[in-house]
């Protein structure tokens, strides 16, 4: 760890304290993860861009059925490679202290494939088929459940989750906290 | 799955698309966070998704429902305009009405849902965003403006990268301005720096115990290997675990530094009592083995035991004139670390009330939107955990899906009846169970005859029984709720909570009530270190009970399981076999061995570290256990609800404590021989001395405290609360009016936005025929956009609308007021 202390000055480890829910130490502990993804490119320089295949080695994300599109969301570049810096938001996100409203905002935008701003039909079918992992549900239940999450939750009935609509049903669940984090 | 986003392929040309193609596709809520050339070439990407979907995804959306497809005739492009025209996109607003709560003293985090700060950058690049924050004089601030910018940009959704950027232009900016408003006005007064470097030195403090407190985190990485295994579920048991650990800390700590290290200087100085080994009577009794399992005999003459506390006002050597005394130490230490559980406890079980019930509730259930959209626990990182939660999602939803469909079976009255009477005759069978252990254990309490040739065995028998009843009895009532026949299986598992609970609170109460009566004290001289004792002896055999339980019924199993019965089965090769870590199980055993602490604290002050010994153990012992032995369940586990039931549980056990020691003190005369209360009437009488010596001194103190605890006093004040309460449930009842209310006018303000943009989508269709392909899309583009945007900056949504419906009546009737067009809008 103190190796990796000299790697960033004070202002910029204060800068990113202020400016994710993590203290120094924290900071400190994911970048060491950071690096053992590919501890040739991060020696040379700390903010090389490592590509989705490296950063999905990471245990945390490698069996999560959504860790395309987590990669994709917090890529700065918007391709999936990642910088310390987003992978350092990312985890920040998914940290205990981060409140509520900023990782639903993010889970919108993790659920929203098309990413044309709301959570269509076309997105729900794809979340449940990667939830169901090898097993699929056939057509019918999937148009009923489909069916059922917009009765619950679509109020001004376009047949599709606004963001206000997700945040209004997500904040209700209370396992959403728990469900949502990574802990390093 | 690929296709989806992928098309940043080069730009293209926008395409007019045919309708039906977008029938599924809602351009409605488009912005343009995709720059304006992608969303074209996305939309040449659905295109093709399209083509190569399933049939099923064009049926989705029925033919009726045209008017839902508002947008569907329009050019996402001139959509995303409207969108991003509409106020509540602009940045300022949103950010001036954040501004305004945000403080250096204040930064609690709000729960207030600020999404529109967070939504409002998205698509704006970090230059654009960085002036928005300039122009605001509260982000400008010399002194609070700092801490406001990170804190707004904390939440903001931008790439780190741009937030770092922000930062650093708006305290540049911050800083000119700062100077040049330095030299035109005068100085910020000396109190407002005063309390400036107050929030600063206080937020370092916070930062600086965030991280001792992450240095110090008990078991973190075991706790994350169980979560990687298995999820949040069995990792609730391990926190509750570890949050009870915690809580003896205090209790330990104080009983240690006022009662117990007195005591131990006290008999070192004065040799009074004489040393350890040596009775009352003075005859020896030597250290056998033993003693630790009975907790008797040379453990009656040590600090584990009330009875060995003096009664002595001590005098402390140094200073002549100041004096120990250790009744008042014992009785307020006592009362002081059961004030402090009970501050704990309130607050958690209220602020896991507030969060998972409240407002986790309301008229609804999101039943079906929280299974799919927190169906997945990211914290888990093995494999075949991944594999069985994907398994267990897909049964959940199956059986709810197909359980939906049978939902209209409704009993008629025959099988209500003999429902009702099965479920009158297993409750009595239970509330008579439960009686009859009672009596039992009463009777073995009372006669003591269970003297057979091993020694140890006898004072060891009630405890032997106690546990033994524990272990048996919980399992044979949940087989009986099976006959029960529940609908819901949450409901089963409350009703088997429960009666568990009231087994054991019968069965405790018993022994308290029979350690409290005239028959236990005639048979000893101490009977306060005979109660201690007993209690040392169950929540040792309750240690061991544990120990044994997780042995057989987890090791065990999981070893016939794999020698004896799947030898067959070449399918589940691979995959742990083993029974599954029972929660509810575990987790009530863990609230009973707390309640006997907390009963027993008064009896024997060492117990509390005798607990926490304990739990540690029975930490690494389960953790093993789970991580060898079992494997991840397949139903799931609602740990935010169950987390606060057994708060509940715990606390309801912790009143009863509570209530038991309160009656030992206050009613019950203590022993004449042994004990810090020695020859007084009751142990609270030392109270009421001290509060009578006052009367002449502290008059005053004397007639407050007479007078609020008067009869009188005390009704008001209940009456008070219960007023208070009532009040309480009419503002709930109200709110929940409201929000019914509230739902229905957001349901009409959906479709009342609905209708003004599809008419300004009329509008500007229109325009965009006569105008022709080449000056197609600007309508509505920010430079032509003044009276609108400045119509949002002062105004709300009625200037807005006002200005949209005068732009559509000016188009409308003609078709040639194209030149006045520009004249409108400018």
């Amino acid at each position: 760890m103190g190796g990796s202390q000299s790697v960033f000055s004070e202002q910029e480890l204060s800068d990113y304290q202020e400016l994710t829910y993590f203290t120094k130490k924290e900071i400190l502990h994911v970048f060491k993860r950071f690096q053992t993804l590919d501890p040739d490119s991060v020696e040379r320089d700390k903010n090389a861009k490592l590509n989705r295949e490296t950063i999905l080695k990471l245990p945390e994300l490698q069996v999560n059925p959504f860790n395309d599109r987590i990669t994709t969301v917090f890529s700065s570049a918007g391709d999936g490679c990642m910088t310390f810096e987003d992978f350092l938001d990312m985890m920040s996100v998914f940290s205990d202290n981060a409140p509520k409203n900023v990782k639903v905002e993010y889970a919108f935008r993790i659920y929203d494939f098309d990413e044309d701003d709301v959570i269509s039909g076309k997105d729900l079918r794809e979340v449940i088929n990667r939830l169901t992992g090898e097993q699929a549900l056939n057509d019918e239940e999937m148009e009923q459940l489909i069916q059922n999450i917009l009765e619950e939750a679509d109020l001004d009935d376009d047949d599709s989750l606004s963001f206000a609509e997700f945040e209004h049903v997500i904040s209700k669940a209370p396992d959403f906290i728990n469900s949502f984090r990574i802990r390093l | 799955m690929a296709g989806y986003g992928n098309g940043y392929g080069p730009s293209g040309q926008g395409q007019d698309i045919p309708m039906q193609d977008r029938s599924h596709f809602n351009p409605a809520y488009r912005d343009d966070s995709l720059q304006r050339d992608r969303v074209a070439v996305d939309m040449e990407g659905i295109r093709m998704e399209e083509r190569r979907g399933s049939d099923g995804s064009r049926e989705y959306c029925p033919e009726g429902s045209t008017r839902r497809r508002w947008a569907a005739t329009a050019e996402p492009r001139d959509t995303a305009d409207l969108i991003n025209a509409l106020p509540s996109r602009q940045l300022e607003q949103i950010a001036s009405g954040v501004a305004a709560k945000e403080s250096i003293r204040r930064r609690k985090s709000s729960r207030r849902s600020i999404h529109g700060t967070l939504r409002a950058a998205r698509g704006k690049d970090a230059n654009e965003v960085a002036d928005s924050f300039t122009r605001n004089d509260d982000y400008m601030d010399e002194l609070d403006g700092e801490a406001r910018t990170t804190e707004t940009l904390r939440r903001m959704v931008l790439p780190m990268h741009d937030k770092l950027s922000i930062k650093r232009t708006t305290s540049e900016t911050r800083k000119q301005m700062t100077l040049k408003r330095g030299q035109t006005h005068k100085k910020i007064g000396w109190w407002k720096r005063t309390k400036y470097s107050i929030g600063i030195s206080w937020m370092h403090f916070k930062h600086r115990m965030a991280e001792f407190a992450y240095s110090l985190e008990l078991w973190r990485s075991h706790m994350k290997k169980i979560e990687g295994h298995f999820g949040t579920g069995v990792t609730s048991y391990f926190l509750f675990l570890k949050w009870l650990f915690l809580l003896n800390i205090p209790v330990f700590t104080l009983t240690l530094g006022f009662v117990v290290v007195p005591q131990i200087l006290y008999r070192y100085n004065i040799k009074v009592p004489s040393g350890y080994g040596f009775s009352v009577n003075e005859t020896s009794v030597s250290f056998t083995g033993e003693e630790l399992l009975t907790g008797g005999n040379w453990f009656n003459n040590t600090e584990l035991y009330y009875g060995f506390y003096t009664d002595q006002v001590i005098e402390i050597p140094v200073n002549s004139t100041t004096s120990y005394n250790m009744k008042y130490a014992y009785l307020f230490t006592c009362g002081g670390y059961y004030i402090l559980c009970l501050i704990t406890l309130a607050i958690s079980i209220s602020q896991s009330y507030k969060m998972n019930y409240i407002e986790g509730s309301g008229t609804h259930t999101f039943y079906n939107v929280s299974r799919v959209f927190c169906g997945w626990d990211y914290n888990i990182t093995d494999k075949a955990a991944a594999r069985l939660k994907h398994k267990s999602f897909y049964n959940e939803m199956k059986e709810y899906l197909s359980g939906s469909k049978k939902k209209s079976h409704k009993k008629n009255m025959e099988e209500r009846c003999k429902l009702l009477f099965l479920r009158v005759l297993t409750n009595l069978l239970i509330l008579g169970s439960i009686a009859g252990l009672s009596y039992l254990v009463f009777w073995i309490s009372g006669s003591g005859t269970l003297k057979g040739s091993v020694y140890i065995l006898s004072d060891l028998a009630l405890s032997l029984c106690v546990s033994a009843i524990f272990l048996v009895f919980p399992p044979i009532f949940s087989k009986i709720a099976q006959f029960e026949k529940y609908e819901e299986p949450k409901n089963e598992l409350y009703i088997n909570m429960i009666r568990t609970m009231l087994l054991k609170t019968c069965v405790l109460g018993i022994l308290v009530y029979f350690w409290f009566t005239d028959t236990a004290k005639d048979k000893y001289s101490c009977w306060e270190t005979a109660v201690g004792s007993e209690i040392y002896r169950l929540v040792l055999v309750d240690f061991f009970f544990i120990l044994g339980a997780t042995f057989f019924l987890e090791f065990l199993r999981r070893i016939c399981g794999q020698y004896c019965c799947n030898k067959g089965n070449e399918e589940q090769e691979g995959q742990a076999m083993g029974p599954e870590f029972d929660i509810g199980r575990n987790t009530l055993d863990l609230i009973y061995s707390q309640a006997l602490c907390w009963l027993g604290t008064f009896y024997s002050p060492l117990l509390s570290l005798v607990m926490m010994v304990k739990l540690f153990i029975i930490f690494y012992v389960k953790m093993v256990s789970v991580l060898q032995n079992c494997q991840p369940s397949l139903r799931p586990w609602r740990a935010a609800k169950s987390h606060t039931i057994f708060m509940g549980f715990l606390f309801f056990f912790f009143l009863m404590a509570m209530v038991a020691v309160a009656v030992g003190v206050i009613i019950i005369e203590p022993s004449k021989v042994c004990g810090p209360f020695r020859g007084e009437e009751k142990a609270y009488s030392i109270v009421t001395n001290l509060i009578d010596s006052w009367k002449g001194d502290l008059k005053v103190l004397h007639d407050i405290i007479n007078f609020i605890s008067s009869p009188g006093s005390i009704a008001s004040i209940l009456v008070a609360l219960c007023v208070g309460t009532y009040y309480m449930r009419i503002v709930m009842i109200g709110h929940k009016e409201m929000v019914t209310l509230l739902r229905q006018q957001l349901h009409m303000e959906g479709r009342d936005k609905a209708y003004l943009l599809r008419m300004l989508q009329d509008v500007s269709q229109k325009k965009k025929e006569k105008l022709g392909p080449s000056n197609v899309n600007r309508l509505l583009s920010p430079t032509s956009n003044s009276t609108l945007e400045a119509g949002q900056r002062t105004a709300g949504r009625r200037v807005f609308a006002r200005t949209a419906a005068d732009t559509v009546a000016t188009m409308a009737p003609g078709n040639t007021r194209m030149r006045n067009l520009n004249g409108v809008l400018r």
